[in-house]
């Protein structure tokens, strides 16, 4: 099996609510990122793997099986959701005697495997708290471990850098890292920032509108984003020569100049191209430039452009 | 032991244990409170007796507080779990979702049993403090304690059902008990035999000489068997309705 989820037209409606609209994807093994913004379909997506919703339409495979009404695959599957939900009264090391319990595990292999994963997610210091005073790295942390705890095949880590600091982020990021290389286990993890998933895995998949719109190697997606027109705002001093001289260049659009005379947008079919020549028709108009930002540098007018 | 049972066993027990340490249990001590205040007032009064006593556990405990209790922890157990979606940890286990709803159902269960056992302890012994008759005290509170034992089996089944199919499920519920246990069950003739309440009285009436519910008219026989079959039917519904059900 080379591929560990393969899912061909897929649609998930909630009454009026399209969740999910004719999404195809396959996930190789290894570490794969599903990136959209919010309310893109991610969590449908991850609802759909664990079989907690069924699909209206289309075929659904994770690990070969069909998901749907299907617990003897959640043996092979651990899931971490995005949202809250351990009890607060609870410390983290009877949270996870809990999880083994639903998973079927009992006796003194429990108690082995309850330290081992807390010593994997770093979290034997605290296991003996109650989990209502952990903070939001914590939390992460001991729900990752609660998805680890049965040793599956497949991990589904959805979203699980929101809300937490960088420090945390890197720690989370490193360990999404090692559960892969060291521990072997397969992975889907899910953001809408983009940059962080490319910390994690070059392998990603571009989700927007409940529709999967580009998924490979993270540099074909980089490539997409570089080759798709931006509005660009430059401001500063003496752009009148510098717009003459923009609207020479091949890569340039249009450029529309504001009534002061201090700033313009220009709308670039080339970036790249447009940013490496920046400096030097700069230095050449003699400009001074105090701002330049790109309009469309966001995952959001990424997606935009895409899905046309 | 297989996955099934450990699952199983292990769903009971923390929801047993969720319950309990619900901030509910103050309501709990509010209802049993009263029940004990009413009960210990009304042993005072003249001609105070075990007929008396039995008039009253039947209001207080059958009528009243085995319905509203089943209810409030019924069905608000699994649907409580599904709206702050702590119930994933469940639902994500490789645990037949029947037998989960069967640990749910047992840990209600469990923890209802305990709640009954201290309320009709609590109201029994504040009457038979202040009553100047005794004799039969301890045979009716044991009587009405494991009466309530069958409620809770029935009302269980019920109000889980109901906290598992609907959202809104507290006015369903409270309909069902003041509309349907309290009115029609009141209604002369035969369809007033057709609640649970009822055919508790009927069981009732062959466990104790006290009271006005010595006398309820059946047959105990036919209302147990019919109770048992009313809770198996009940609880596989919500088996079935919990496995068919999506968690979004």
């Amino acid at each position: 099996m080379s591929n560990v989820v393969e899912a061909r037209m897929l649609s998930k409606w909630y009454g009026q609510v399209i969740g999910l609209n004719n999404f195809s994807i396959d996930v190789p093994k290894g570490i794969t990122g599903i990136v959209g913004p919010n309310g893109a379909g991610k969590s449908t997506f991850f609802k759909l793997l664990t079989g907690n919703i069924k699909t209206n339409v289309g075929h659904l495979r994770v690990l070969g099986e069909e998901p749907w009404q299907n617990p003897s695959l959640l043996a092979k599957i651990g899931f971490c959701p995005d949202y809250d939900f351990l009890p607060p009264d609870l410390n983290g090391r009877e949270y996870l005697r809990f999880v083994a319990g639903l998973h079927g595990m009992e006796g003194l292999r429990t108690v082995d495997r309850v330290n081992e994963v807390l010593s994997i997610v770093t979290m034997t210091k605290d296991a003996d708290r109650a989990m209502g005073g952990y903070s939001k790295g914590m939390r992460q942390r001991i729900k990752i471990a609660g998805a680890l705890l049965h040793d599956p095949e497949l991990l589904l880590l959805d979203e699980p850098l929101t809300g937490t600091d960088p420090l945390i982020r890197k720690e989370i990021i490193d360990l999404v890292k090692d559960l892969n290389k060291v521990h072997g286990h397969d992975v889907i993890v899910s953001s809408h920032v983009l940059h962080e998933i490319e910390r994690m895995t070059h392998q990603v998949a571009l989700i927007y509108k409940g529709r999967s719109v580009a998924s490979g190697d993270i540099s074909e997606i980089r490539r997409l984003m570089s080759d798709h027109p931006h509005n660009i705002v430059l401001e500063g001093r003496g752009l009148v020569p510098l717009a003459q001289t923009l609207l020479t260049k091949p890569y340039t659009s249009s450029i529309e100049l504001r009534p002061d005379r201090l700033g313009m947008f220009v709308r670039v079919d080339r970036p790249e191209e447009f940013f490496d020549a920046l400096p030097e028709l700069v230095a050449g108009t003699g400009a001074e430039l105090e701002r330049v930002e790109s309009l469309d540098d966001d995952l959001e007018s990424v997606f935009r452009y895409l899905v046309g | 032991m297989s996955l099934n049972l450990i699952g199983l066993r292990t769903v009971a027990s923390f929801s047993a244990r969720k319950l309990l340490m619900n901030r509910r249990w103050m309501l709990v001590m509010l209802l049993g409170g009263l029940v004990a205040l009413v009960m210990g007032y009304a042993a005072t009064e003249d001609g105070a007796n075990m007929d008396f006593a039995s008039d009253l556990m039947v209001i207080l405990l059958l009528a009243f507080l085995l319905p509203v209790l089943s209810l409030i922890y019924g069905a608000s157990m699994i649907r409580n779990e599904m709206d702050d979606r702590s119930i994933v940890q469940v639902i994500t286990a490789p645990l037949d979702r029947r037998f989960s709803y069967l640990g749910y159902y047992i840990g209600l269960v469990m923890v209802l049993c305990l709640l009954v056992t201290v309320v009709t302890l609590v109201g029994g012994l504040a009457f038979l403090a202040f009553s100047p008759e005794r004799e039969g005290g301890a045979q009716l509170i044991i009587t009405f304690i494991t009466l309530q034992y069958l409620g809770v089996l029935v009302y269980s089944a019920l109000f889980l059902l109901i906290g598992t199919l609907m959202r809104q499920p507290i006015y369903l519920g409270l309909i069902y008990i003041f509309i349907w246990e309290g009115f029609i069950g009141s209604v002369p003739g035969s369809i007033g035999n057709l609640t649970i309440r009822h055919q508790l009285m009927v069981i009732a009436s062959e466990l104790t000489e006290y009271g006005s519910v010595a006398w309820t008219s059946g047959d105990w026989a036919v209302s147990s068997l019919a109770l048992v079959i009313l809770t198996i039917a009940l609880v596989l519904a919500g088996a079935y309705v919990f496995r068919q059900e999506e968690v979004s």
